[in-house]
């Protein structure tokens, strides 16, 4: 993980990250809303379809897979205003792993997830999709250091 | 700055906001034309898109068709009928009916029900930044959003224009039969009598034209939105006076190649 002293740093270094990994950064950031007319697993699924091809009964079978696994397969027909916070950015973190050889990077959790207690929920939702990225980091701001735990030790 | 320098300014701007917009044109028709462009993702909008602009409007669009064009119908045929030029029937079907009436009868409801739905949910989605999140997982806008839509415009109103043609033809069986006593017969071989194969070319093209700038320009105009809600029905009232505009210019184009 990687912490910033301010916004201005933090966002010069996301703008990096995209620029230097065209085909392969996968963010999962409020600055990158889910597409409001699709549902929850259209939204995850639309990685693959695109630029894979992918048929639709095959990606869905897929996509509905991986949200039994995380424990939320009965939020894949919702849509991203019937989501919680929580459910939201849980889809926003399939669908970046859906990129080929995704690097994902994970944009201050802490402000799509202010109720979250600790991060242990999320390295645990990563764990379970360990096989699906190739890389993953989180940007967050120094003073958030705290919330992290272990992590940053 | 002076008078003469403002109209030139306008102008100016007006010209290089028109080539804009047909470079885009130009853009988007040949990615239409790409066959790449039609992956899974793309090939689902394309069919929900279809069902909501083609399927989910028949019932209203047949009702109204039935209403519009039988009282159409019944009004030409009994002008006909005074004024003593029973014999351009034929002619008056083919020619006003098929290639005037319901290619733009068919346009205006297509616009007004989905033109400016595609307006509002392209303009929301660029004040929601979701524009901005598909660029970041490469897809394509162009690709995702308006080929299917485009080619949804241009299917649509091809296929509801002909059912209108449909509609009116076979409500012209029951006044024909009324008005000019005519058995159902005699009416059919008037009408293949007086089918011209050039007009009916026309009248596709021009359905197709329709069909891409009916969509086309409502994307355009949506894309133009800022990251402001009150962007919104700003976009979406010019993007409507375009496409009414792109609709008188298409139709007397069509008339101009019909008389040359």
């Amino acid at each position: 993980m990687t912490l910033f002293a301010g916004e201005e740093a933090l966002d010069k270094a996301m703008r990096k990250f995209m620029r230097a990994r065209p085909r392969h950064a996968a963010p999962v950031s409020h600055d990158f809303p889910l597409i409001s007319n699709l549902e929850a697993w259209l939204n995850i699924a639309l990685i693959k379809q695109y630029h894979e091809n992918m048929p639709v009964e095959a990606s869905r079978n897929m996509v509905l897979g991986l949200l039994r696994n995380l424990g939320l397969e009965k939020i894949a027909e919702k849509r991203n205003p019937a989501l919680g916070e929580e459910e939201r950015f849980y889809v926003m973190l399939l669908r970046a792993a859906m990129v080929e050889r995704a690097a994902i990077v994970i944009d201050r959790p802490f402000k799509m997830l202010p109720q979250l207690k600790n991060f242990h929920a999320v390295l645990m939702a990563l764990k379970t999709i360990d096989g699906l990225y190739a890389s993953c980091d989180i940007y967050d701001y120094d003073w958030m250091k705290d919330k992290y735990g272990a992590l940053c030790r | 700055m002076s008078i003469p320098e403002k109209i030139g300014n306008y102008i100016s701007g007006r010209i290089q906001a028109l080539a804009r917009m047909i470079f885009f044109a130009v853009k988007v028709f040949r990615r239409v034309m790409t066959p790449a462009t039609y992956n899974s993702a793309t090939r689902t909008v394309l069919i929900n898109q279809i069902y909501f602009t083609s399927v989910q409007i028949l019932p209203v669009f047949l009702l109204v068709s039935a209403v519009v064009g039988s009282l159409f119908i019944g009004v030409v045929f009994q002008a006909l009928k005074n004024l003593g030029l029973v014999s351009l029937l034929g002619n008056v079907l083919m020619g006003l009916i098929v290639t005037e009436l319901s290619p733009f009868f068919t346009v205006l409801l297509i616009t007004l029900r989905s033109g400016a739905a595609i307006n509002a949910e392209i303009a929301a989605m660029q004040v929601n930044r979701e524009i901005k999140a598909l660029e970041v997982f490469r897809i394509d806008i162009i690709d995702y959003l308006l080929a299917p839509r485009v080619v949804n415009g241009i299917i649509s109103v091809v296929l509801l224009s002909f059912l209108f043609s449909i509609v009116l033809m076979t409500s012209g069986i029951l006044f024909s039969r009324v008005i000019f006593g005519i058995s159902t017969d005699v009416y059919v071989n008037i009408l293949l009598n007086s089918t011209n194969f050039s007009d009916i070319v026309v009248a596709l093209l021009k359905c197709a034209a329709f069909g891409f700038f009916i969509t086309l320009i409502p994307i355009y105009s949506g894309l133009q939105a800022t990251h402001e809600l009150t962007s919104i029905p700003i976009v979406v009232s010019r993007g409507m006076v375009r496409v009414f505009a792109a609709i008188l210019v298409i139709e007397v184009l069509s008339l101009l190649i019909r008389l040359l």
